[in-house]
């Protein structure tokens, strides 16, 4: 619980890392909200159905343009609504659905953007104190291609969940254990049953790959593979501690959820409601995204170095060139 | 006629045990009555049944032979047409069901006076020479049945129940069975009018008395159509009898499991109906909402249409089926006379529209397809499209504002209700968003067996509520309840054809509604009326405004155009027959506003959007609205799946 607080105390100190990763969560969205958008005001044009759908949801409408969308337009439908929104993605997720082509691609371009920083943010997480945007950018470039073979890893293991586990369980084994079900609430608890062996699996791997990727950073690994050993290691030796560590912050995600329920602007709220309280949420997700880094930066020193330690020097942001030149001369003369 | 058909839909449930030989009063020509034995193996899922059917030649000519349904081959293995046109719909899954969820049925006696005739019987295929196909069985005469003359049919049969079809089958210990024994044809002045049994169509048969008595093992509830007149128990088994007059087919189920519920409907000026109702047990805390929705049907059908004209009805709640590439077929909703089933889900939320929606449709179904037997192998708009209307009139005469879209999520058992977006009669009610994508698939005129089985039901079901709606808006409810009132009474007990109705829509509107006709049944054309270019020059102190409106779509239908400019309003009719026209407006103001069809009378129109234009676009503010609320979205979307790096 001391590792929990620590690091959500570490987060909270850091509200320029978060609010720069809101901010990137934002650009990377906005040109493909810009393209539903135009797609959007180019099915209305000159329609007087416009008014009605800026009074709230024009179902009527909405099931039009849906009708003729093409691409990232075709995903513009209730489901974009609110709690149901989270619920959706969340199904599709663990239903293994499909996502459109320009959204996979964005989300592809987003995971290379988190890999990409993964490094700055966990050095940043382990120090406990600002290190300046020169310095975060260089431990992200620094640890980028230590954390792309990271990456590479836990993608393989998730590629395996989703490929080979998941038709084995919602398959072969659910078809099986529901062949001659006949009440709903049987189904439902069986395929509750496999949604927990499946999430359980992708958690395993994102507590080893997390600790693996706080190893990379702390102790300045090299070595992927042998950073994902160590975590193994690490966990197995305290398997109590890291899981429930792991398993507090799952909680305060699912507390944050539980508001966004409660909170999600309801179709009609004003778009400016929908902005603030959209990004606040957002804001919250990054935090609690963070949080796991973080807390299990400060376990992992708290066990095996000590507060705040990492092994690799304070990150240096080259000079220029010219500087550089400017330096060679005064050391020549 | 009209007399006659009043009479007919008088009370005739709970009536002493029937006889068919009361004809000349009945209420139907009872020309094919089934007098029937049948046991359950629940062990070896298999029913043997004996029995007698009574066939009376009701055409002007002698008849050679006799032509059989035997429904349960289309499930007999994967060649029969049933079969191949499901995977043509895309339904593949069907192909990878193990050996023992197949069915079938074999006759092993069929004699008249004693006389086998089942040397001379030979399967045929009227339809697709799919010589693969056994739903369809023609019996050879050893003498003609002349005009008015009787036969009596010696009938025995052996069939393996299988795991659920099209409704029909087992789960685990419930049975619903249903099309289950050898089945005449409708004899018709052209001949035999029994097709195969097809993927996108339903079943057709004469009105008769049904007699018939079920053996089950003991302790296992019994619904089947009509009264339960008899209950013996012997040996460890229970026999149930059950009798109908003037219905057209005979269904049962069976479970050991069934929660019963009875309740009563009355209403002032239609008859009391007995409701019975088997429950799934998980589904107990809804059974109110199913007598809620059945008396709902009862009572407006009842008043809008004619009474319910018999005086008991059972309502199965079915298994649900959520996973079927393991359990089977859905066994959702179908009717059958004085029972159907209406499925629900465990999870179902008070503002989902499931049971109330499939409840009142099958309820509907006892007054269309019911009483007024229109051949749905053929015409199967003329009971699932009126039915699908009248339904959707019913939910909003009795829940307004109530159902909401209830999305289901986690592989469909977790439903989430978007309490934003309201259920409404014309588009979700009518169905108008999934007819949109299937407008010109099929002419509604086509013989229903042969549209394409991927979007059959869309211009069955969809289609016709959607005209019918377009007529409600056009000519006015009263006239077409009127319609359908004229329709029920003229057709009850009887087979109307297509023409009959159509003669009678436009006898009771008083205008020839060919061309309508034409327009939504008899071609396959979509609707799509819009607005197009609005230009303006000035003339002294006035503006001359010229409004072009577009016919986009094949389909002709006559709509008002509402032009604004200021504060005065014009409203030209135009017959929507060119495909463009031209207004002029002479105002002090320039057009700022420009409508086709503003009352939305034509719901067929496939896009509504480009009825209208305005001087002042919104278009903008709505994009970035919910672009920003996309935008949000998309951005979860992001997060939830950067978790895993």
């Amino acid at each position: 619980m001391g590792a929990f607080l620590e690091g959500w105390r570490r987060v909270l100190g850091a509200p320029a890392l978060a609010a720069s990763i809101v901010a990137a969560t934002f650009l990377a969205a906005l040109p493909l909200a810009m393209t539903v958008s135009r797609a959007i005001e180019q099915h209305l044009g000159a329609s007087i159905e416009a008014e009605q759908a800026l009074e709230g949801w024009h179902a009527g409408w909405a099931a039009e343009f849906g009708a003729g969308a093409q691409g990232l337009a075709r995903t513009f439908t209730h489901e974009i609504l609110g709690f149901g929104g989270t619920l959706a993605t969340l199904s599709g997720l663990l239903d293994r659905v499909p996502l459109s082509p320009p959204l996979a691609a964005a989300v592809a371009a987003y995971l290379a953007l988190w890999v990409f920083l993964t490094g700055g943010i966990i050095d940043r997480l382990a120090r406990g104190r600002p290190i300046g945007a020169a310095a975060f950018f260089a431990a992200s470039g620094g640890h980028f291609w230590r954390m792309l073979r990271a990456a590479t890893l836990a993608g393989g293991a998730y590629y395996a969940a989703f490929a080979w586990l998941h038709p084995l369980l919602f398959v072969g084994l659910f078809n099986r254990l529901t062949r001659e079900t006949t009440e709903e609430r049987e189904v439902v608890a069986v395929r509750v049953v496999l949604y927990a062996v499946f999430l359980l699996v992708l958690l395993a791997i994102g507590l080893v790959s997390d600790f693996a990727r706080v190893r990379l950073v702390i102790e300045d690994r090299r070595s992927a593979l042998g950073a994902f050993a160590a975590s193994l290691r690490f966990i197995r030796r305290r398997p109590v501690r890291t899981v429930a560590l792991y398993a507090v912050n799952l909680v305060a995600l699912a507390i944050i959820l539980r508001l966004w329920l409660q909170v999600a602007p309801e179709a009609g709220a004003a778009t400016w409601v929908v902005l603030l309280t959209g990004q606040l949420y957002l804001l919250a997700r990054i935090w609690a995204r963070l949080a796991f880094m973080a807390s299990e930066a400060v376990f992992f020193q708290g066990e095996l170095a000590h507060a705040q330690y990492t092994a690799a020097p304070d990150p240096v942001w080259p000079d220029s060139p010219a500087a550089e030149a400017l330096d060679n001369l005064r050391r020549q003369s | 006629m009209a007399a006659a058909a009043a009479a007919a839909v008088a009370l005739l449930g709970q009536a002493p045990a029937p006889r068919a030989a009361a004809q000349d009063t009945a209420p139907s020509p009872r020309n094919a009555s089934y007098q029937l034995q049948a046991s359950l193996d629940t062990s070896a899922h298999a029913i043997t049944g004996t029995g007698t059917l009574t066939w009376r030649n009701m055409t002007s000519r002698p008849v050679a032979e006799l032509r059989f349904h035997l429904y349960w081959n289309a499930w007999r293995d994967t060649n029969s047409t049933w079969m191949r046109e499901q995977q043509f719909g895309r339904n593949r899954a069907l192909a990878r069901r193990p050996a023992s969820d197949f069915g079938g049925i074999e006759v092993s006696r069929l004699a008249i006076a004693g006389r086998d005739l089942r040397p001379n019987a030979s399967f045929i295929t009227p339809d697709d020479g799919n010589a693969d196909d056994r739903t369809v069985l023609a019996v050879p005469l050893e003498q003609p049945v002349g005009p008015g003359q009787t036969v009596q049919v010696e009938l025995a049969w052996t069939a393996r129940v299988p795991r659920t079809f099209a409704r029909t089958g087992r789960i685990g210990d419930y049975y619903f069975i249903a099309q289950w024994f050898p089945k005449i044809g409708v004899l018709e002045e052209a001949g035999w009018n029994a097709h195969q049994f097809h993927a996108s169509t339903e079943f057709f048969a004469d009105f008769g008395v049904y007699d018939v008595s079920l053996d089950v093992p003991h302790g296992w509830i019994v619904g089947a159509t009509g009264v339960e007149r008899e209950r013996i128990d012997t040996g460890g088994r229970t026999r149930y009898r059950f009798t109908q007059d003037d219905v057209h087919d005979f269904a049962w189920t069976t479970s050991p499991h069934f929660p019963e519920r009875r309740a009563r409907f009355e209403y002032p000026g239609l008859p009391p109906v007995e409701m019975r109702l088997l429950l799934q047990p998980e589904h107990a805390d809804q059974a109110d909402r199913q007598f809620e929705a059945t008396r709902a049907a009862l009572k407006y059908f009842g008043t809008w249409f004619g009474p319910y004209p018999f005086g008991q009805i059972t309502i199965v709640d079915p298994v649900t089926i959520v996973n079927p590439a393991a359990q089977g077929e859905g066994t959702r909703g179908m009717e059958y006379p004085t029972l159907f089933t209406a499925g629900t889900r465990w999870s179902s939320p008070w503002g989902n529209s499931e049971p109330e929606a499939v409840t009142i449709h099958e309820t509907g179904h006892q007054f269309f397809q019911g009483v007024v037997a229109t051949n749905e192998f053929e015409h199967a708009w003329m009971d699932e499209g009126l039915t699908t209307y009248a339904t959707a009139r019913v939910m909003e005469e009795m829940y307004p504002h109530r159902f909401v879209t209830v999305g289901r999520y986690f592989g469909g058992l977790a439903a989430w209700s978007y309490l934003d977006v309201k259920w409404s009669r014309a588009i979700d009610g009518n169905r108008l968003n999934a007819f949109r994508a299937a407008a010109s698939s099929d002419a509604q005129s086509t013989p229903s067996w042969r549209y394409w089985p991927g979007t059959g039901s869309l211009i069955s079901y969809n289609k016709t509520a959607l005209w019918l709606a377009t007529l409600e808006r056009w000519l006015g409810w009263d006239t077409v309840q009127r319609i359908l009132r004229t329709h029920f009474e003229r057709g009850a007990f009887r087979h109307p054809t297509p023409d009959e109705f159509f003669a009678i829509a436009s006898e009771v509107s008083g205008r020839d509604l060919t061309s309508f006709f034409d327009a939504v049944h008899r071609s396959s054309a979509t609707f799509d009326y819009a607005a197009g270019q609005v230009t303006t020059a000035t003339r002294g102190e006035e503006r001359v405004s010229t409004v072009i409106v577009r016919r986009l779509g094949d389909g002709i239908f006559p709509v008002k155009v509402r032009v604004t400019a200021g504060a005065a309003t014009h409203v030209f009719d135009w017959d929507g027959r060119e495909r463009w026209k031209a207004f002029e407006i002479v105002d002090r103001a320039p057009v700022s506003r420009v409508e086709v069809d503003p009352e939305r009378v034509l719901l067929l129109d496939v896009n509504y959007t480009n009825n209208s234009w305005t001087a002042q676009p919104q278009a903008a503010r709505a994009a970035t609205r919910w672009g920003v609320r996309w935008l949000t979205w998309a951005q979860e979307l992001l997060l939830t799946y950067a978790f895993l790096v």
